[in-house]
């Protein structure tokens, strides 16, 4: 079969991410200012962490998975590697302000992209048992309010009446500050969530008018590190669903090019949050890692465990948390994924506890209706809480 | 609002202004599923009605020919990094091949100035229901949305799951052209020669899970392999010469590109049924699959959510399933009972955002996209264009789509756009409602004013005070008009 060129229009295409930035100024909160901020980058597809983060001691990985594998990765240690995209992220880990964590993924393994998406935003103990976010919900046990910077309003922030989004419009003649009468006579005829819609958007911020994922992270980190300014974020990246050509030139190097995208969104935020990066702890969330063995189509299909990328000034100390499960047959999910040996929704408590300040007790039953779900705080960040 | 415009609003885009309403609506309505309409458009910013150009609709092997044509000159020109510094003889040769940007504007016309607009809210529903996106796909996926969804929007729709499973549209967007069965002749070649090949099982279970059964159904991982194997050697590669692809399939047609080398041997079972080897497999397989007991169930729920209510009651949802059993899945008996059941419930129901556009452009007769002969671009590829300023800031059919925050031509997962209000009820979303409305208002000379279209639905006392405390001025009238509860589909205070 000929190759595929990389054609400029399908380069831009595969370039290109859906991005949404979150985190917004909260009038009139009243708790005491807590630690830290947290913002969620959302991988859309199925990120797969094997990939990502090549675990080359693990002798099967080669075998299994040798065209999937990146040849130039860097070596963390004597085990695991880091995918040659990963370049900021690579650099935070070397001076301690970036952590991994390994074989790990919310508990879920029926491999359907859009019950998994439910999970891993809702964090849900079933798919579509949650309609609000287990950032919302957060958000409203702290008593405060967030901003996603896009155009719908995502599930994981759902759940606090104060949130609010935004995403640059692009729309010619009009004013960049809408019309206030017209906004409250709006608000005034509308009901309920409708009518707070409308009463948030006759005070609207209008700000960075680029729609680049750097661009926005970086416009979230400024406003993050604003006083009073907010203090969760979400942006959300796709075409991480690599069932075919998954990093190859026929596919455009599509697993390459957005973890490079989520590289930028890091760097984006770094320079954003200036000073308040040191308080900031960034986390990225997916459905489902994916197989282990590569297909016939020189991609992965849906699988079970994957790999966190977790970065901020609020780590002091690098590291790859991992039970390492291996990838040998008799050590794979169902014979075919990587197993999943740390609960994701973990990591999302530690990092709503050291941001938030929020107990872990309270977290795991409020937020996550799991009262026993396992406390890593200590294994992520080396201060303790 | 008067019972007419209440139901063109939930089930249709709005009478246009010289369309006489009828008189009884639920059989006008259905009528509608029937209604015989070209695509209509119009030429130029300021010219009649009138259908869509032949030549701006090729068929599918047309579209590829242009694709083809595309590649070859995007090929050369990547070869000599001194033949197009400035991408202008790229950008003239996506104006002249590509599709998407036509196929966009078309879409737009048919909604704004169709006759058919309650047999075009199907058609809308099913474009999403059959998500197709991505890179190549864009090439042939207005064909899709025109020949394999709208033309077979009046039979079963087990021939409607078929056609569009077997679309090059499809077969690209999820992965399955390249997908062989593990035991196929192609498969245990390219091994022996020490190359890759093998099963992609992305379509399958998106074949299960969204198009038909839903997880509901319980399928396993078994079930969605063996429906992949039922799929491998199906599609086509766009790129690939005609003299080449008959090699490959013994035909020459990109909708029937069935490798018979890169099928699975043997039959397959799938959630208990047997599916038998071959190229008959596949319709065996959909048809199997369109008539299952969870199909029904699944979809009869997504259609009430969608036309009904968010949270359509068990009554809808059964009088939909009962007339899906009871006409073997024939569709204009399955949307005969939604309309049935949408005249019957009086829930408001929030609109999509593309239809609150169509629906606002029809109500006010404004004139907001531009014409066929008008398709731009970024205009690079004219520059000596004495309009070339005024083109270039032109926003283009692609973009409106794209900024009011919902498109069938861009990226999007295979699940498509949500039905329910909440996933939709946003300060962004909301404003870009806002700035629209002002659009249109100042751009697409609206030929009737805020009080007109008042009186023409009937609308309701809450809307006309809404509406007089904007005062005199006619913009903000307009704006605060189309952005009412009424007008967007929300319940009022």
């Amino acid at each position: 079969m000929s190759k595929f060129e990389i054609s400029r229009r399908e380069f831009l295409k595969a370039s290109a991410a859906s991005l949404f930035l979150a985190g917004v100024p909260i009038s009139g909160y009243t708790k005491d200012k807590p630690p830290g901020t947290i913002s969620v980058i959302v991988l859309e597809g199925g990120m797969d962490g094997l990939s990502a983060v090549p675990p080359f001691g693990d002798q099967n990985l080669m075998k299994l998975r040798r065209g999937v594998t990146p040849d130039n990765f860097l070596k963390l240690n004597s085990f695991f590697g880091l995918h040659p995209s990963l370049k900021t992220f690579s650099a935070l880990l070397a001076r301690n302000n970036a952590s991994i964590v390994h074989a790990t993924n919310f508990p879920y393994t029926l491999r359907s992209h859009f019950e998994g998406q439910n999970l891993m935003e809702g964090g849900g103990l079933s798919p579509f048992s949650e309609n609000t976010g287990w950032l919302g919900r957060s958000l409203d046990l702290a008593n405060l309010g967030g901003r996603a910077l896009s155009l719908d309003m995502p599930l994981i922030l759902r759940g606090n009446n104060d949130n609010d989004n935004y995403f640059p419009a692009n729309i010619r003649d009009t004013k960049k500050q809408l019309n206030s009468k017209l906004m409250n006579a709006l608000a005034m005829a509308h009901n309920n969530n409708e009518a707070d819609v409308f009463n948030k958007l006759s005070k609207k911020y209008v700000g960075s008018s680029r729609r680049d994922p750097a661009s926005l992270a970086k416009y979230a980190g400024q406003e993050m590190a604003k006083e009073n300014g907010p203090l969760a974020s979400v942006i959300r990246v796709d075409r991480f669903d690599t069932h075919a050509f998954q990093d190859t030139d026929m596919g455009n190097f599509q697993l390459s090019s957005q973890l490079q995208v989520v590289d930028e969104v890091i760097a984006g935020y770094r320079e954003g949050l200036g000073k308040a990066w040191n308080k900031s702890i960034i986390l990225t969330l997916t459905e489902f890692g994916r197989t282990v063995r590569e297909n016939g189509t020189w991609g992965t299909d849906h699988g079970y465990g994957s790999a966190g990328l977790l970065a901020g000034g609020a780590i002091t100390k690098s590291g790859v948390i991992s039970e390492w499960p291996g990838l040998a047959n008799n050590e794979q999910f169902e014979q075919r994924d990587l197993m999943s040996t740390i609960d994701y929704r973990s990591v999302c408590a530690a990092c709503i506890e050291k941001a938030l300040g929020l107990d872990h007790d309270l977290i795991a039953s409020k937020v996550f209706s799991t009262p026993k779900l396992p406390r890593v705080y200590d294994h992520i960040f080396s201060q303790p809480a | 609002m008067n019972e007419q415009f209440r139901v063109a609003q939930k089930i249709g885009l709005m009478f246009h202004h010289d369309t006489p309403l009828p008189e009884d609506i639920k059989t006008w309505a259905i009528s509608q599923l029937n209604a015989n309409s070209p695509a209509l458009g119009i030429k130029t910013f300021n010219s009649k009605i009138s259908p869509w150009p032949k030549s701006f609709q090729p068929d599918l092997n047309g579209r590829i020919k242009l694709f083809i044509r595309s590649a070859e000159i995007e090929q050369k020109l990547s070869s000599d990094p001194n033949a197009d510094p400035n991408y202008k003889l790229q950008e003239k040769s996506d104006f002249e091949n590509f599709m998407g940007n036509r196929d966009v504007l078309k879409f737009a016309h048919r909604n704004i100035y169709g006759k058919d607009q309650v047999r075009l809210r199907f058609m809308s529903f099913w474009i999403n229901h059959f998500t197709i996106s991505g890179d190549n796909s864009e090439q042939v996926s207005g064909h899709a949305y025109d020949e394999a969804i709208l033309a077979n929007l009046n039979g079963s729709f087990d021939l409607m799951l078929y056609k569009v499973t077997s679309h090059p549209g499809m077969l690209t967007f999820l992965d399955n052209w390249v997908s062989s069965g593990p035991n196929s002749k192609y498969t245990l070649d390219m091994k022996r020669n020490g190359a890759q090949a093998g099963l992609n099982d992305n379509l399958a279970r998106e074949l299960m899970e969204l198009h038909t059964v839903s997880p509901a159904a319980k399928y396993t991982e078994t079930d969605i392999n063996n429906a992949a194997k039922v799929l491998a050697g199906w599609g086509t590669y766009m790129k690939t010469p005609l003299d080449e692809l008959n090699k490959l399939a013994k035909t020459t047609d990109h909708w029937n590109m069935y490798k018979e080398d890169w099928a699975e041997p043997g039959n397959k079972r799938v959630l208990g049924k047997t599916i038998y080897a071959g190229k008959g497999g596949l319709r065996q397989l959909t048809d199997f699959l369109a008539s299952h007991e969870n199909t029904i169930l699944f979809l009869s729920h997504k259609l009430a959510e969608h036309f009904i209510s968010d949270n359509p009651s068990k009554s809808d949802i059964n009088y939909i399933a009962s007339a899906w059993r009871e006409s073997n899945g024939n569709l204009d008996q399955i949307h005969s009972a939604v309309i049935e059941r949408a005249i019957q419930s009086k829930e408001p129901k929030f609109q999509w955002p593309i239809i609150w556009l169509f629906q606002t452009l029809r109500l006010s007769k404004a004139t907001y996209f531009h014409g066929w002969d008008e398709i731009w671009g970024p205009c690079n590829h004219c520059p000596d264009d004495p309009d070339r300023d005024a083109k270039v800031n032109y926003m283009t059919s692609r973009n409106i789509f794209k900024e009011i925050g919902q498109s069938f031509w861009h990226s999007r997962q295979p699940n498509g756009y949500s039905s329910k209000k909440d996933d939709w009820v946003s300060g962004e979303m909301f404003d870009r409602r806002i700035r629209f409305a002002e659009a249109i208002y100042n751009a697409g000379n609206p030929q009737f004013t805020s009080d007109q279209i008042m009186d023409r639905i009937g609308a309701h006392k809450s809307t006309r005070n809404l509406v007089k405390s904007m005062g005199m001025k006619e913009k903000n009238r307009f704006i605060a008009l189309m952005c009412s509860p009424e007008l967007m589909g929300l319940e009022y205070v």
